[in-house]
């Protein structure tokens, strides 16, 4: 029920606030300012709903649900009276002007109101969820992470350009009666006043040519729509012989053969691909050409394979949004929890606010249930009185959260609590964040698998075992790209308390030599002037801190290869200054002297989420690269970490190992 | 680089996983550069030097991609052994003839493989160093006694002689190959099947010493 009250009750408020100014100016007569404010509260109304919705779970959603559906009939009423403007309006001229005015206006009145409401918000209520929180702060600075829509729509217009989309007949048929409607429109003004005869002759002429357009235009769409539902069967059929369609299938060989037919219905309206095949063919010994193909395949938006691509990067990222965009609930999670009374009340917030998809035990999720009711029954109270029109809504105008005691109460006990309830349910939270981290690995997986093998369907010639690694490298690039940052943060969630215990070693050993770390003597200069004003291994370190710039898994894991062999010819370098050149090959580096001077590299590095994205790279290795140098090095990079992030534990490095 | 772990298909290139595991001192380090050093190019150092070789081998007919994962001797490295040993198809465990304590830590690292891996890792204890016979502290009985007991085969090398050592890899290498055949069978892939048995598993000799194109080294 705090929830509630917090959720809907601020908004609501605001949006009858500014719905009343709209009535007012309308009762005076001022259309045009009239017709601005009642546009204004529903870009308010949507707003506000929009941030309540998008990245909560449904359950809360159905708390609020009063107050939404009060907001979106509020919204409703104030279309109704705007386009009733339209209707009314004698001067159509009159009207654009005043549209025009609208942004200007509605600029400044925004951001002076917006504020002002969500900060009086914060100033009642101490208990509200993360995501209120983060509305209130979103204010200042601009959120690291864009909502998913956001993110989609930035996705897809990345590749848009590539691509002009042809207008159907509709379409078409509307681009012309906007000509049409903008040629009446100058007549109209050009016309002497007073003519009103002429003036309904122009009308009722457009209104008939526009007509006519419309209806030929459906037509000829109806026409192409049979004409593309005969051509889809036809490649239907064909999609399902070539999967030999057989007995029962899976929902997965559906979806298959699906976009199968998808691509089968490109190819007939593009020619690249065929191009691109015969070109395959008939220079099989070019190994460039599979990358480039592969490149211009993913360039085309509206290729089957690109837009499965984005569907699954939108489900990932709609996925990680909710967890990752919620930086700052984590204060809200480390605040004293409150007393068992009020204990279930807050789990529930917890869970909503960190948005996950699953509470981590069926106990919880009674208790959320029992939550979810009680402020139900309350707000039904509200839903008796349903109004019927904008009149009503403003009635209520100084309508105040009935529960408002109950939360101080909630608030002026909070402190008051033990500890012990505090890590249980950050224990909680833990097992539900890495639960959901375990999913979104699976998810991107089988993403993958789906991107790759409709690629292949796609481009048979693909289908060969090095081919097949370039166009997996270049899906995943693709895949990856505008999504590493966002899963890194969930993987630096479930991984904190390892960094947190590499950052503790960092500062220990700041200053230490390589020797402290266990680097036998010979493996670096003593002198400082062998360095030169730098420090043994720096070129290593460099290098290593270039990863966190790269923003897929295979480049990631070039990274550490190419650190680990800046290693071994440093440690050559140094042994040559101590030996002279006669050092003999066989004195190589192996394991036992690689691993102190990685572990010394890395932390110097200074940088406590290689172990977070160490943790990714290792789910999203290829099989085939798990084996070879880059499993090696990857393994050898997360040895190293592992013993820095226990290094603070052992208080002293111990020496009492034997050197090779 | 092939997918997957042991297998493929009639074409067949095994890709296998052999860890090594000793003590700082024992020399396992000269050892794998013995083996995979390119007798036909002094210069050659491969980029991760000794920690990380690889090397091509034909095995009657089939091809073996050998990975070799050096692992730190230390203790204090040991907490993610695991992660080094995972998906292994062989362990070379090495100690020193004269270092009593070497072949003690090889009997803890073969409890611990066996204990993450089971029986499915192939491995094979080194005697290092019998070019120092006389100063032998572990025994020849004792050693290949300890051997039998716990299913691994032994061998005696001489990194610094390059004694024993192709004879180790080679016969690692079949056992390798035995075991992912057996798997295979297992698994019963029909087709494959009937062409790898009728080849049989005899396997002929590669004389590795005079072949050497056989067993050339690739920088890993």
């Amino acid at each position: 029920m705090a929830s509630a009250a917090d959720c809907g009750g601020k908004p609501l408020q605001n949006a009858m606030k500014m719905a009343k100014v709209a009535i007012q100016l309308d009762g005076g007569s001022k259309h045009k300012e009239a017709y601005c404010e009642y546009l204004r509260t529903i870009n308010y109304i949507s707003h506000a709903l929009l941030e309540e919705a998008a990245p909560q779970q449904e359950r809360e959603v159905v708390v609020v649900v009063v107050e939404v559906e009060r907001m979106l009939r509020l919204a409703e009423q104030c279309l109704e009276r705007a386009k009733s403007f339209i209707e009314k309006s004698a001067d159509p001229l009159d009207l654009s002007a005043a549209a025009s005015c609208s942004p200007a206006q509605s600029e400044p009145h925004q951001t002076t109101d917006l504020p002002v409401a969500t900060a009086a918000d914060t100033g009642t209520s101490p208990t509200k969820t993360g995501h209120r929180r983060s509305v209130s702060d979103g204010g200042g600075e601009p959120p690291p992470f864009l909502p998913p829509d956001v993110f989609q729509k930035l996705q897809t217009e990345e590749s848009h350009d590539t691509s002009k989309k042809e207008l159907t007949p509709i379409e078409q048929a509307s681009r012309l009666n906007q000509k049409l409607k903008a040629n009446y429109e100058a007549r109209l003004a050009r016309l002497p006043p007073g003519q009103a005869n002429q003036k309904t002759s122009l009308k009722l002429s457009l209104q008939r040519q526009m007509m006519e357009n419309l209806i030929i235009a459906k037509a000829r769409q109806d026409a192409l729509q049979r004409k593309m539902e005969e051509r889809r069967l036809r490649l239907q059929e064909e999609a399902n012989r070539r999967f030999s369609a057989s007995g029962a299938m899976t929902a997965e060989e559906q979806e298959q053969r699906s976009l199968y037919t998808n691509v089968l219905e490109y190819e007939q309206d593009h020619d690249w691909p065929k191009l691109w095949k015969a070109n395959m063919e008939g220079n099989p010994e070019d190994v460039t050409l599979v990358s480039r193909l592969v490149s211009y395949l993913l360039s085309r938006s509206d290729h089957p394979v690109v837009k499965l691509l984005r569907k699954h990067q939108y489900r990932v990222y709609n996925r990680l949004y909710p967890i990752v965009s919620k930086g700052r609930s984590r204060a809200l999670l480390l605040r004293p929890a409150p007393p068992p009374e009020t204990q279930r009340r807050s789990l529930s917030t917890v869970s909503f606010s960190t948005g996950l998809a699953s509470p981590p035990s069926r106990d919880f999720h009674a208790d959320s249930d029992e939550e979810g009711e009680e402020p139900h029954t309350q707000a039904s109270v509200d839903r008796e009185n349903s109004f019927e029109d904008l009149e009503q809504f403003l009635t209520q105008l100084d309508w105040t959260p009935p529960d408002g005691s109950a939360e101080d109460a909630v608030s002026e006990s909070e402190p008051t609590c033990d500890p012990s309830t505090l890590s249980e349910v950050q224990g909680q939270e833990m097992r539900a964040l890495k639960e959901h981290l375990k999913a979104t690995v699976k998810d991107i997986h089988i993403a993958i698998d789906q991107l790759l093998s409709l690629c292949l369907l796609s481009f048979e010639c693909l289908n060969t075992s090095s081919s097949k690694d370039l166009c997996l490298a270049s899906i995943e690039e693709a895949f990856f790209t505008p999504l590493w940052s966002a899963l890194l943060t969930l993987f630096r969630k479930v991984n904190m308390e390892r960094e947190q215990a590499f950052e503790t070693s960092m500062t220990l050993y700041q200053d230490a030599s390589p020797g402290d770390i266990g680097v036998p003597l010979k493996l670096f200069p003593q002198e400082p002037d062998a360095l030169q004003g730098s420090y043994p291994y720096e070129s290593a370190v460099q290098e290593l801190k270039l990863l966190l710039n790269d923003c897929c898994p295979q480049k990631k894991l070039e990274c550490i290869v190419r650190t680990l062999r800046v290693i071994c010819a440093c440690a050559e370098d140094y042994r040559c200054l101590h030996e002279g050149d006669s050092a003999h090959r066989t004195a190589a580096i192996g394991a036992d002297d690689l691993l102190p001077i990685l572990s010394y590299v890395a932390l110097r590095s200074q940088c406590p989420q290689l172990l977070s994205e160490c943790a990714a790279l290792e789910e999203f290795i290829h099989e085939g690269y798990l084996i070879g140098e880059e499993g090696y090095c990857l393994t050898s990079l997360q040895s190293a970490l592992a013993y820095v992030e226990s290094l603070h534990s052992a208080a002293a490095p111990p020496p009492e190992d034997k050197l090779g | 680089m092939a997918a997957g772990g042991a297998g493929g298909n009639s074409g067949k290139t095994y890709s296998f996983k052999v860890v090594l595991l000793g003590e700082g001192c024992v020399g396992k380090t000269s050892l794998v550069l013995r083996y995979c050093e390119n007798k036909f190019n002094d210069k050659h150092i491969t980029t991760l030097q000794a920690s990380f070789l690889t090397k091509k081998l034909n095995i009657t007919g089939k091809r073996v991609n050998l990975a070799i994962w050096d692992t730190a001797g230390q203790e204090r490295f040991h907490a993610l052994g695991p992660i080094y040993y995972r998906d292994s198809n062989g362990a070379i465990l090495v100690y020193d003839i004269t270092d009593e304590d070497s072949f003690q830590k090889v009997k803890n690292w073969v409890k611990e493989l066996r204990k993450m891996l089971g029986n499915e890792i192939c491995l094979c204890i080194v005697g290092n160093k019998v070019d120092l016979d006389k100063d032998r502290h572990v025994s020849v009985e004792e050693a290949e006694s300890y051997s039998e007991s716990v299913g691994a085969k032994h061998y005696h090398t001489s990194a610094k002689l390059n004694k024993g050592i192709e004879e180790l890899f080679l016969d690692l290498c079949k056992r390798m190959m035995e075991t992912a055949q057996a798997e295979e069978r297992l698994k019963g892939n029909g087709a494959s099947q009937s062409a790898s048995s009728r080849r049989g598993v005899q396997i002929v000799d590669d004389e590795p010493q005079a072949t050497p194109a056989g067993g050339c080294c690739s920088s890993g």
